[in-house]
């Protein structure tokens, strides 16, 4: 990692309420940045503050207070120096569906001043890169989802940015456009360029980003690399489900498997969850057997039970008490005009 | 590059693509030439004997009379619908995705508006070669018959203000194109179709200030009499004014989408 090429500080973005609405506040002061060539990410759920945070630094929507240099342009002041040294791939897809594949490349490279030859040569690259050659003719009209998203992305590299926004890229394709279009990401990663992810999705975080920060109601809760972030866990979890239920011996068995492993070195915590326990433990493979025998000893019957590593999404719940929400918006999408 | 440069390279290619996307929907070069020539057909046999009523001042054929009005009239229907483009555009996110690039943002106006300039002086030429065809003479000849395809340019472009703006305001295609029905009736009003000497007073004095009617007796001008450089003075005036009032309101209303 090199210096900074996104630099954030105290940046804050409040939506101004109406008669109908009172007033939002999408981002909470945040502070990060971003280094040279480095993979970085935005985790966190729908509404989180992602979407304004990023449209904040595409020089699309003002900040309320704050700095955002980008590619050493403060985003407010230079918003025309840093559009020319970054790309944007939007949640909506947005393409000119009147315009052929080859056509919108064009568009967008002919109003960075790509050069007509070079043009050419770039257009056809990325193409090829996007597996779009074959319908390099047709309307964009006439392609499918993901090869729109394809399309977007390839036009959002047509001046070779120096930074790359992708705001949910993988948004609504399947599980294999969405395998393959990570390895056209990582692609373009190697080949230098800065790259600023926002996702909901706890595997895409963890496949793509050097580092990522996890966000929740327009706060980073903790930054780290995916490792750093699930070692910093510190273990993994086991849930038990214990036999009986709330009005029958239920809470006598929690309570009997906290009296149980009072003094066992290798757990690290434990909860009660409303059908047993999770106990957050050290090498869990290795204990699970000790575990078992401690329980049965003490007469805990253990109706069932399972094993996992950590994930980001427990590292969500660590800092943030919640599970990333994985389902459709809850709240609209964040345009982000006003 | 100056800002000038900058400015005519952006709108060459925004105006390039804006004229792709026109003219790939069959509809639309077929309906700019249909259009106007049904309407200049039914009005023509509508009002066929009309000529023939003192206030018409010895004008021997309707066709003469009629094509200049006809002219504004198609021009003033056409550009109602305009500013829905912009509003895909918008909602679909195009639009941002051009403000992402390095490109002015009245790059981004001037490239709806310069295409639509020549899709205006395409209906007024197809109404005048007609015209020409079915008999009607251009008296000012060539010269005057460029004029008359600048001023309706001019006035397209002016006009497609009334769109722009409520599709800009109300961000909703049906709003705009129920508010530009509004304003219908101006044109129903103008001169296009009768002399205001047989008007009744209260409309007379209307048309006095109907910029529209000044468009259309300049054009009608060039038409049948000659170079009348009061008529055509006038007629830039009303299109400026309208382009300063309206174009400007689209200004305004643009900025304070893409802030």
């Amino acid at each position: 990692m090199g210096s900074a090429v996104i630099e954030v500080t105290d940046l804050l973005k409040v939506y101004p309420g109406d008669r109908k609405s009172e007033p939002v506040t999408a981002v909470d002061s945040i502070t990060f940045s971003v280094g040279e060539g480095e993979f970085f990410g935005f985790l966190g759920p729908n509404g989180a503050g992602k979407t304004t945070t990023i449209r904040v630094l595409a020089t699309l929507l003002r900040a309320t207070s704050g700095l955002a240099i980008v590619a050493g342009h403060d985003v407010a002041r230079e918003p025309a120096f840093v559009r020319r040294l970054v790309g944007f791939a939007m949640q909506t897809v947005a393409v000119d569906i009147m315009g052929t594949g080859r056509e919108n490349l064009e568009l967008i490279g002919r109003l960075h001043r790509v050069p007509g030859p070079e043009l050419r040569r770039r257009v056809d690259e990325l193409l090829e890169l996007m597996g779009l050659t074959a319908v390099a003719t047709k309307l964009a009209g006439t392609y499918s989802g993901g090869m729109k998203r394809r399309l977007d992305l390839a036009s959002a590299l047509v001046h070779r940015p120096r930074v790359l926004f992708l705001d949910e890229p993988t948004e609504g394709l399947d599980p294999q456009s969405r395998t393959a279009l990570w390895e056209e990401l990582l692609r373009v990663r190697a080949a230098g360029t800065t790259m600023f992810l926002t996702t909901h999705y706890m595997e895409e975080a963890d496949r793509l980003c050097d580092r990522l920060a996890i966000i929740d109601h327009g706060r980073i809760a903790i930054e780290g690399s995916p490792a750093e972030l699930k070692r910093g866990i510190g273990s993994d979890t086991i849930v038990l489900t214990l036999a009986g239920d709330e009005s029958d011996g239920l809470v006598a068995a929690q309570e009997s498997v906290a009296r149980l492993l009072v003094g066992f070195e290798p757990l690290t915590g434990s909860e009660a969850t409303p059908t047993g326990v999770r106990l957050s433990v050290n090498h869990a493979h290795a204990v699970i057997p000790e575990v078992l025998r401690r329980l049965d000893t003490g007469g805990v019957r253990v109706a069932g039970l399972s094993m996992a590593e950590p994930t980001l999404d427990d590292v969500f719940l660590r800092y943030c008490g919640t599970r990333i929400r994985e389902e459709a918006a809850d709240r609209p999408i964040e345009l982000g005009w006003y | 590059m100056s800002a000038l440069t900058a400015f005519a390279h952006e709108t060459r290619w925004l105006g390039l693509r804006t004229i792709r996307r026109f003219y790939r929907v069959p509809a639309n070069p077929v309906s700019i030439v249909l259009f106007p020539l049904i309407q200049l057909f039914v009005f023509s046999q509508l009002f066929k004997d009309i000529v023939q009523l003192p206030g018409f001042g010895g004008q021997s054929s309707y066709l003469a009379y009629l094509a200049p009005g006809q002219i504004v009239f198609t021009v003033f229907f056409a550009v109602s619908w305009t500013g829905g483009n912009l509003l895909y555009d918008y909602r679909n996110g195009f639009l941002d995705k051009m403000r992402v690039a390095p490109v002015n943002r009245y790059s981004i106006l001037a490239g709806e508006l310069v295409p639509l300039f020549f899709e205006c002086m395409v209906m007024a030429g197809t109404i005048l070669v007609v015209s020409v065809l079915l008999g009607a003479e251009v008296a000012t000849g060539l010269p005057g018959a460029v004029l008359i395809l600048i001023l309706s340019g001019a006035f397209g472009v002016a006009w497609s203000g009334v769109s722009f703006v409520p599709a800009l305001v109300t961000k909703n295609e049906q709003a705009t194109g129920t508010l530009s029905l509004l304003l219908f009736p101006i044109a129903f009003m103008s001169t296009a179709f009768v002399p205001t000497a047989l008007m009744p007073d209260w409309l007379q004095t209307v048309n006095r200030w109907n910029p529209i009617s000044y468009v259309i007796e300049a054009l009608r001008s060039l038409m049948s009499t000659g170079f009348d450089w009061v008529a055509i003075g006038q007629a830039f005036v009303a299109i400026a004014l309208l382009g300063v009032v309206l174009q400007g309101a689209t200004l305004l209303a643009f900025r304070r989408l893409t802030n």
